[in-house]
């Protein structure tokens, strides 16, 4: 139980820190699951030595996974601008890759396609019915409605997308500009 | 009447009679029936397989085999792949091409696997072996674009040259310019780790003027849209890897691709795909229902067009791909592909803390009870249960090769919370040509007794973040008969074990334990122990004299030798044997 308290606790906290994407942030998060790996050995053992603790702060980060040195290189050093999407009531996040899409149309067709069967596609037809909104974290963590600027903008400030449920967005700390026009105005060029 | 018969065969005819014995196994075995059996088979040996560059030295391998054509050598242990070996360890080829260049001038073939070879090493075998044909390195490093130069330019009948995932110092793109125009015999070239551009024109030239090519694997660098002209020029290819698979959208690029690939009537093998852009992909599904082979593991390709591009291959017996296949796609190969014999799905985000993709344990039970032929597997994935190992099991019970690594360590069976022992237990029990296995996920010593119970014919495992208390280790090396490589890291495995069974670690080729709970002092004593094994201490903290024998060393090396200690030894490594105190002196 105790483990669990803290697996729960650690998890909600990274949905609360910086997303994914970026080595420098996977690198922190390595570090945060350490951290709870040696919390979780000291509950096991009631005592661990400095000496164990150091070995096993050291070990847990290296090598493991065990992916090997050619495949990380090859892949972390893509050139990507790879987003996080998460979709109210998908069981699974997805990534995305910006710099593969020239515009929001793009964009919509590709969100379709991960997320068709939760009912995206309503959110193209009837915009200010829609039950799914997109949105989108920008730089400054604030929330905003994907498509109230221009394609070139959101691309270089977007962290993470979201598609919630127009339910949960009248709570939402959107921002004022909060309409879908500039939505609709993208997928239609 | 009998008796005299056997013993008067001529040489000539027992030596013919060994050539058609190709199992190095059954080669050894051979050679130990009698002193004449043993003269003819070592005169006639043309094949040599070193499993571990310090098992035996160069100058005895060139003594007992004088005619040697064919050599393959192994260095560091597995685990360098993961950097848990250090920088500058060792498996240095040097010693190794020297020997052979003065003593094999007939060499035809080298294939190295995680090694040290140098430029001057790779001149030295275009300088020395005057029908050298086969250059092949794995996850090898030291070498530039100078040394492969040298190659091209000295090895007149070079039939392969493969790179495969080494680590290579791209200097030049123009070495290609060194294969003369008179070359012609090029059957398989593989420059896919190379990381700079290479000289296309170059290129071109070489592939459309050798017409015994079946290989070619393209490093990222060579663009989309030269790769029909590459094609178009060698149109009897067997196996394409691709670079870079993206390009600005331009149809005249996409038809030239699609007429080339259609051109491509002998295509069994796609690799690469770097960087797709999905629009493309059409280009290639003419030619996908002949493929047998199939890698996607460095592909990122999103799991719709993926599921579409895998769906046309039903002819495959080999997938690498990355989880973007996620289950449904894997549902989808276990409903056409039904030769599929290597399976091996790679994280696209190892390092994520939550998944990315839908891929579960569910798509590996699709594909072992679709996938009749299923043989070997690899497998990353973020959940596994006891249920899911199973049914795995019993499907696939014709399986040799299980690898599952479940990327949280010590995660628990995710529907019961419980150790997957009996999970893994049925994979040893049911599994019984099992050959190759990786363990992973919350493990206790319970799942060590049923593998020292079940797994007779289990030659390599390797095992992480696992077991209770020595008796897993006790369990392994007592009841494994066939085992030659264990690899064991964060395990609470210590002494009591390993020195109840160190006659046992006379028979396997390695074993590698880190972070574990081996002590200095037992180290010692199994060193001095077992005078054919080299225990070696890896420690970069410093002599490891200077802590309590009790403590337990970081890194721990054992292989057997009949060659003695090393001599490249680097300053970090300890080999028990040795008096310390005159290293420190």
């Amino acid at each position: 139980m105790e483990k669990e308290a803290v697996g729960l606790e650690i998890t909600t906290e990274l949905r609360l820190g910086l997303p994914g994407g970026e080595l420098p942030d996977k690198n922190e998060k390595i570090k945060k699951r350490v951290f709870s790996e040696i919390q979780a050995h000291d509950d096991d053992e009631n005592s661990s030595s400095e000496q164990d603790r150091k070995i096993q702060t050291k070990n847990q980060v290296v090598g493991w996974p065990p992916v090997c040195s050619y495949r990380k290189k090859n892949t972390v050093n893509e050139t990507k601008m790879y987003v996080k999407v998460s979709m109210d009531g998908a069981p699974f996040l997805r990534k995305i890759d910006l710099a593969m899409h020239k515009g929001y149309s793009e964009l919509v067709l590709a969100l379709e396609k991960f997320f068709g069967c939760y009912g995206i596609r309503e959110a193209l037809k009837d915009a200010e019915n829609a039950e799914h909104v997109p949105i989108y974290e920008d730089k400054d963590g604030d929330w905003m409605l994907v498509g109230d600027v221009p394609w070139e903008m959101f691309i270089e400030s977007c962290k993470r997308l979201r598609i919630m449920k127009r339910s949960d967005a009248k709570g939402f700390d959107l921002q004022p500009k909060g309409s879908l026009k500039g939505f609709i105005e993208g997928v239609t060029k | 009447m009998r008796p005299r018969v056997a013993y008067s065969f001529p040489e000539e005819v027992l030596e013919h009679v060994f050539s058609f014995i190709e199992c190095d196994k059954d080669r050894g075995s051979i050679s130990l029936v009698c002193k004449s059996w043993y003269e003819i088979e070592r005169w006639c040996r043309r094949r040599v397989f070193v499993g571990n560059c310090y098992a035996v030295s160069p100058a005895t391998v060139v003594n007992r085999f004088p005619k040697v054509r064919s050599i393959a050598i192994k260095g560091k242990p597995h685990f360098a792949d993961f950097n848990l070996v250090p920088e500058g360890w060792g498996a240095y080829v040097g010693p190794w091409i020297k020997a052979m260049a003065a003593a094999y001038p007939w060499l035809q073939e080298i294939r190295l696997k995680r090694m040290v070879i140098a430029d001057e090493c790779l001149e030295l075998i275009a300088k020395s072996f005057k029908n050298f044909q086969v250059l092949v390195l794995t996850s090898c490093e030291g070498f530039t674009t100078d040394g492969l130069a040298a190659i091209a330019a000295n090895c007149r009948n070079l039939r392969e040259l493969e790179l495969r995932e080494s680590e290579v110092d791209d200097i030049c793109g123009h070495w290609l310019s060194h294969f003369p125009d008179s070359y012609t015999s090029l059957v398989s070239l593989n420059i896919s780790c190379l990381g700079n551009e290479v000289n296309l024109s170059a290129l071109e030239r070489l592939v459309s003027r050798c017409p015994n090519l079946q290989t070619l694997r393209l490093n990222r660098a060579v663009p989309l849209d030269r790769l029909a002209t590459l094609l178009r020029g060698a149109p009897q290819l067997v196996e394409l890897g691709t670079g870079a698979y993206t390009t600005e959208m331009r149809p005249e690029v996409f038809t030239n691709l699609a007429e080339a690939f259609s051109g491509c009537k002998q295509l069994k093998g796609l690799s690469g795909f770097w960087d797709v852009l999905p629009s493309y992909l059409p280009a290639v599904y003419p030619i996908c229902s002949n493929l047998t082979s199939l890698n996607l593991s460095y592909a990122t390709i999103q799991s719709p067009d993926l599921i579409k591009l895998v769906g046309q291959c039903e002819s495959l017996q080999r997938l690498w791909v990355l989880d973007y296949i996620e289950d449904a796609g894997l549902e989808v190969i276990a409903a056409s592909c039904k030769d599929l014999r290597e399976l091996r799905v790679f994280p696209s985000d190892p390092f994520g803390l939550e998944p990315n993709v839908a891929l579960t344990e569910q798509g590996l039970v699709s594909v072992s009870e679709g996938c009749t032929k299923l043989q070997s597997v690899l497998y990353f994935c973020r959940q596994m249960s006891n249920a899911a190992l199973d049914t795995i099991a019993r499907s696939r019970p014709n399986m040799t090769r299980f690898r599952l690594c479940i990327i949280e360590p010590r995660a628990p069976d995710y529907l019961t919370h419980q150790p997957l022992d009996a999970g893994f237990g049925a994979i040893v029990e049911h599994c019984k040509d099992l050959q190759r296995l990786s363990l992973s996920g919350l493990l206790t010593d319970r799942v060590f007794e049923y593998i020292g119970t079940y797994g007779k014919k289990l030659e390599m495992l390797s095992v992480a973040f696992a077991g209770d208390s020595d008796l897993g280790l006790h369990h392994v090396l007592s009841g494994c008969d066939n085992l030659r490589k264990l690899e064991i890291r964060d395990c609470p495995f210590g002494d009591k074990a390993l020195l109840a069974n160190a006659a046992k670690l006379e028979t396997m080729r390695s074993l590698w334990m880190s972070s574990c709970l081996v002590s200095y002092g037992a180290c010692k004593l199994l060193g001095q122990k077992m005078p054919r094994l080299n225990v070696e201490v890896i420690d970069e903290r410093g002599p490891p004299d200077s802590r309590p024998e009790s403590s337990p060393v970081e890194k721990l090396y054992i292989y057997r030798t009949v060659s003695g200690p090393r001599l490249d030894m680097p300053g970090y490594v300890w080999r028990m044997q040795d008096d310390s105190a005159l290293r420190i002196s």
